[in-house]
């Protein structure tokens, strides 16, 4: 077991200690008449702010902050036991105001997204591994420009040598479609084999078509199309990695000023 | 019809070491009592002696207080004094500011926080008023008569430092030169003297083929390093001072593998090869010594199939053949029961069957340990990333940067932080060679055969004495790309500079870009360590020493 796993370790034990804490401080103050909201939404409050020094952290990366998996592990484990002590807070899951219900929404998509990209960040990597490929993400335009570039030599190839301008007539029919750019993104994200259907669908549409000699050429797209696949599979789940942060980060800092907002008018119209 | 180009195939000499030499300077060269006692008739007519001496030697001239080699430095030619007289500084050695090395600041905590608005949007700004101060000389003036770095009040370094006198006729820097190791002591000019300057291949050729030299070079080895090694290796540790002298005469000096393993390892990597890997030692012939490795690798394996099965590898200190020689004495004959290969280059040092069994066994208690025995015991499929490793040639690095990919959500954290770290370019490239899950990514993982720094003109890329880590004295550094091409990684990398408004610097004559060479330092600068290893979120950027265990499994920052 590594550090970070064994602080994640004593982090989950700690969260809910710390969580189980305040479910009965709250519940003792609520018998009592008292007012645990107070309390229970300044420490939300500031486990929020503390969540947030996380995407801080990032940018500070040539200072020693301590490293980066340790703070994704409180960040992780803060991040639900901030969803805990809303309920506390709250009371329930859906509070009463639209004020609050908007907030809570917003809550709620932050905790979403959260989980959302936890999880794919955990099951992305693994699946990439099994393509045997590695591709950095910013090279996927090039490579596919390459790819298309290939496939069309091999296409003008095989009617120049053949004189058959059949397997061009589909490479401009279905397979130009295909080179064009990055496809089947939702299948290769949801791990589809829509790619792979539609391929060797592709492969069968033609090659009845075509003498020894141009299948020869239609192999070598084959070759390219499957590569191609894996490229769109790296495109699909490389986006997916990078890009749920656009959801993530924005929520969490609307949330942020919701809350901000809700402490001031607590403060001013509640006390 | 296509036409071929045609040219003359390249020749080993085609690139002298000292342009200048001549065919007089050669002949004033062959009548030093030094060449004039050796046979020339034992050179092939392929590499004569003066053909050696006019394309691998110049002649250097030093002025009074010139540093000649500096402490530290990596060099790959040796010096014969020819006239004048030079100084080693044996203890305490030379300070650091008197050898022309500044002492590279850490920043502190402010100052490292201070780059989140220092750094300029430009990368790769320079303060050019740091340049050319530091280097032995200038590599690029053809002047072989002036140094940068020279010491001024020669009484008092001799005051205040024990040193030793070399005068015409002495033969320094020999070790440095062909074991790759660093040079052990700073040597001034004490007067204007005139040195011969031998680069490592002519060395080579001078000793293999005349056996004066080889036994000089030899036997000054064996006072000055092997006993040392003995020493320092425990089944020695116990032998009494005569013993070990009687071991260090017996021992046998052998080398495996291409020098410059480097440039024909590249090459076939390029051409889609296997490196080549000469045989040390074979599976079932009789051992006929204990083989000691003083420098490189060698990879210890075993048949099977129709192939070879990688059990371990061997590097500096460790030693093969023990458990043959041991079974030999105790339980009758037996053959090696492994096969030792070269791994690029490899010193060995072989000590005789026969010695070992006079001097070593009888200290040996108890029956020893079978040294191969937990290797053995691993499924193939457990020691195929270490084969991979081994083929790589990886298990030269000592701070590799290992990504398991199976955690990392290629996030590029890691090369921002290392951008952020670096005035704004990243020191390596998230992309490397991969194995199952594993890929090494093109970073500098700080070798512990370091052959970038084989042959760089300023001494510029150089061993960190305080971290150990292979850095790059920008200051000195004079972009020629040696390193670069040296790299068996590909892990150095030429940057174009600017100076500090951002404007692109160039060649006031050439008018080409100023280049400087630029890698991993695992932010020696910085405070906290590698600042790649901090800034990964998900645990799965380790900087690791191949020759662990726990390479592939455990955690090793």
């Amino acid at each position: 077991m590594n550090a970070v796993t064994t602080r994640y370790i004593i982090l989950w034990v700690f969260s809910a200690a710390f969580i189980a804490a305040f479910a009965t401080y709250s519940s003792i103050s609520n018998i009592n008449l008292g007012q645990p909201e107070f309390i229970t939404g300044y420490v939300l409050f500031g486990l929020m702010l503390g969540l947030a020094t996380f995407n801080a952290r990032k940018k500070l990366s040539m200072v020693p902050f301590g490293r980066s998996a340790y703070w994704l592990a409180v960040h992780v484990v803060g991040g639900i036991a901030a969803l805990g002590l809303f309920f506390i807070h709250t009371g329930n899951v859906w509070p009463t105001g639209a004020y609050e219900q908007a907030l809570a929404i917003v809550f709620y998509l932050v905790t979403i997204s959260g989980i959302f990209g936890y999880i794919i960040q955990k099951i992305y990597p693994k699946r990439l591994v099994q393509t045997e490929l590695e591709i950095i993400y910013e090279r996927i335009p090039a490579e596919l420009s390459e790819l298309r570039e290939k496939s069309e030599s091999i296409t003008i190839a095989c009617t120049e040598n053949t004189g058959s301008d059949t397997l061009a007539r589909h490479y401009m029919e279905s397979l130009r479609w295909y080179f064009q750019r990055p496809r089947f993104f939702l299948s290769h994200a949801l791990g589809g084999a829509a790619a792979e259907h539609w391929i060797n669908q592709s492969y069968q549409t033609v090659s009845r078509y075509l003498s020894e000699a141009e299948r020869e050429y239609l192999n070598n797209l084959n070759d390219l199309a499957k590569y191609k696949s894996k490229i769109d599979f790296h495109f699909a789940c490389q986006s997916m990695m990078k890009y749920w942060l656009l959801a993530h980060v924005p929520l969490a800092a609307a949330v942020l000023a919701l809350i901000f907002w809700h402490v001031i008018v607590v403060n001013v119209y509640a006390l | 019809m296509s036409t071929v180009a045609m040219m003359a195939r390249p020749q080993r000499w085609e690139a002298p070491f000292g342009p200048e030499m001549t065919e007089t300077e050669v002949e004033k060269l062959l009548n030093l009592p030094e060449f004039r006692a050796i046979d020339s008739e034992s050179f092939p007519k392929h590499t004569p002696l003066s053909g050696i001496l006019e394309n691998d030697t110049r002649i250097m001239k030093y002025k009074s207080g010139d540093i000649v080699v500096r402490e530290g430095d990596y060099g790959n030619s040796a010096f014969l004094v020819i006239s004048g007289k030079v100084r080693v500084v044996i203890n305490p050695s030379l300070p650091r500011s008197m050898i022309g090395r500044e002492s590279t600041k850490k920043r502190n905590f402010i100052e490292a926080l201070s780059q989140l608005w220092t750094n300029s949007s430009e990368p790769e700004l320079r303060d050019t008023s740091r340049y050319g101060s530091q280097a032995l000389r200038d590599p690029d003036s053809g002047d072989l008569t002036s140094s940068h770095v020279f010491i001024q009040d020669i009484p008092a370094v001799l005051n205040s430092h024990q040193t030793a006198e070399l005068e015409s006729g002495a033969l320094f820097g020999e070790l440095a030169a062909l074991g790759r190791v660093p040079r052990t002591a700073s040597i001034f000019a004490e007067n204007d003297a005139e040195l011969l300057e031998i680069r490592w291949q002519g060395l080579r050729e001078i000793r293999k083929y005349d056996t004066e030299w080889r036994r000089k070079i030899d036997e000054r080895y064996r006072e000055n390093a092997l006993k040392v090694h003995l020493k320092e290796t425990p089944l020695f540790s116990d032998l009494e001072p005569e013993e070990l002298e009687e071991v260090a005469n017996s021992t046998l000096f052998e080398t495996f593998g291409s020098f410059d393993w480097n440039v024909s390892y590249k090459r076939m990597r390029e051409q889609g090869k296997s490196a080549e890997e000469p045989i040390i030692a074979k599976q079932g012939n009789y051992p006929d010594g204990l083989l000691m490795v003083r420098a490189g690798f060698a990879r210890v394996s075993i048949k099977m199939g129709t192939g070879q099965r990688t059990l371990t590898y061997l590097g500096a200190g460790d030693y093969f053949g023990f458990d043959e020689l041991w079974a030999n004495k105790t339980t009758g004959e037996q053959s090696l029961q492994t096969s030792l290969s070269a791994l690029g280059y490899v010193d060995i040092l072989r000590v005789p069957a026969p010695i070992i069994e006079k001097y070593v066994f009888p200290k040996i208690k108890d029956n020893p340990k079978p040294l191969l025995t937990p290797s053995l015991s691993k499924s193939m499929e457990a020691d195929a990333p270490m084969e991979w490793a081994l083929d790589q040639r990886f298990i030269n690095g000592t701070m590799a940067m290992l990504i398991d990919l199976e955690r990392c959500v290629r996030c590029d954290d890691c090369v921002r932080a290392c951008a952020s770290t670096h005035g704004g370019n990243p020191r390596f490239i998230r992309h490397g060679r991969t194995f199952d899950n594993w890929m090494v990514t093109n970073a500098c993982m700080h070798c512990e055969d370091p052959v970038c720094m084989i042959g760089c003109p300023t001494g510029a890329i150089h061993r960190s004495l305080d971290s150990g880590a292979v850095v790059i004295n920008d200051d000195t550094c004079i972009g020629c790309g040696t390193c670069a091409n040296s790299c068996p990684y590909n892990n150095i990398r030429l940057v174009e500079i600017r100076d500090l408004k951002g404007q692109p610097l160039r060649d006031p004559g050439t008018q080409k870009p100023i280049s400087k060479a630029t890698k991993c330092d695992l932010c020696s600068n910085n405070p906290g360590g590698p600042a790649c290893v901090r800034a990964c979120p998900h645990d799965a950027l380790r900087r690791v020493n191949f020759q662990g265990e726990e390479t592939f499994t455990g955690v090793k920052v």
